[in-house]
């Protein structure tokens, strides 16, 4: 398969807000994005946006359709984003610092030696998307895709 | 800041679905993606399951509390996910044939070929080929 364009992950999700100005700079200050892009519309609002954490990408968008609402306008939220940090201690104290609302406290879950081992905490941003904040604290067998496979394990 | 693992982007989005074995089947066909991994619940839930497009990951999960909701729930979605793909027409050929639903049929804008789809329990996506 062909490369991804320059400075684009394969898959990335864009998240829709209500007021994507004041989200940005929330997601900048609060889990520390970095705003690489931002096309705004002639009356001041976001056509679109890019924001990168490392080499994982963002885009932020407005509400401007039935179909595509921030979780706060929906009344729920379709989907989670797991972001993997080096330092989720620190990401932590800097985003309740910062006003981030905890919705699963610190915690490291160890699936076993197959598999592997995080570190990890889930906050609500402003408008109510649901993130969980990584550390990978040990890796599986190498030999894990092989395992991972096993559906059985489980089951 | 340090590298992530082999076969794991920095971002990972995990989709809600009320039936979660069902949208993996239909990730697969529609869509191209390939199974990784399932945790499998007792009671026919899936607590996490791991979908790969050439070596990239979405993950997904069957509703529960504090996790997300299905957008057959909800008046919208909060996401839509982008993915690029080599050849968008036989894509959405293929999608098509599957029964997603077209949203928006293929366009050509900011050097892109995209087109948008939606699943079946009505999460939105965007597949584009980056025009050369």
């Amino acid at each position: 398969m062909k490369p991804t364009p320059d400075g684009w992950p394969r898959i990335s999700s864009c998240l829709f807000y209500e007021d994507p100005k004041r989200a940005i700079a929330w997601l900048c200050k609060v889990f520390g994005f970095e705003l690489r892009l931002l096309v705004e519309t002639g009356a001041g609002g976001v056509a679109h946006s890019e924001l990168v954490y490392g080499d994982g990408l963002i885009m932020v968008g407005t509400n401007d359709s039935e179909h595509w609402k921030s979780p706060r306008a929906a009344g729920g939220c379709t989907q989670s984003l797991m972001l993997i940090v080096d330092d989720v201690e620190a990401h932590l104290a800097h985003a309740k610092a910062n006003g981030a609302e905890i919705y699963r406290e610190l915690a490291t879950s160890d699936y076993g030696d197959e598999y592997w081992s995080d570190r990890t905490y889930g906050a609500l941003d402003c408008e109510g998307h649901r993130w969980w904040f990584t550390q990978r604290m040990k890796t599986g067998n190498p030999e894990w895709s092989k395992v991972r496979n096993k559906h059985d394990r489980h089951g | 800041m340090s590298s992530t693992r082999t076969g794991i982007q920095r971002i990972v989005p995990s989709l809600a679905y009320a039936d979660a074995p069902a949208a993996i089947t239909f990730l697969c066909k529609a869509f191209g993606f390939t199974e990784t991994f399932r945790y499998p619940m007792p009671d026919g839930r899936v607590g996490h399951a791991e979908l790969s497009y050439e070596g990239n990951m979405i993950a997904l999960a069957s509703v529960f509390e504090g996790f997300g909701e299905t957008p057959l729930k909800l008046p919208a979605t909060s996401c839509t996910l982008w993915c690029y793909v080599d050849d968008v027409d036989a894509h959405r050929d293929r999608a098509l044939e599957a029964g997603a639903t077209i949203t928006s049929d293929m366009v050509e804008d900011h050097g892109l070929r995209f087109y948008r789809a939606s699943d079946p329990e009505g999460h939105r996506w965007v597949f584009a080929k980056e025009l050369a």
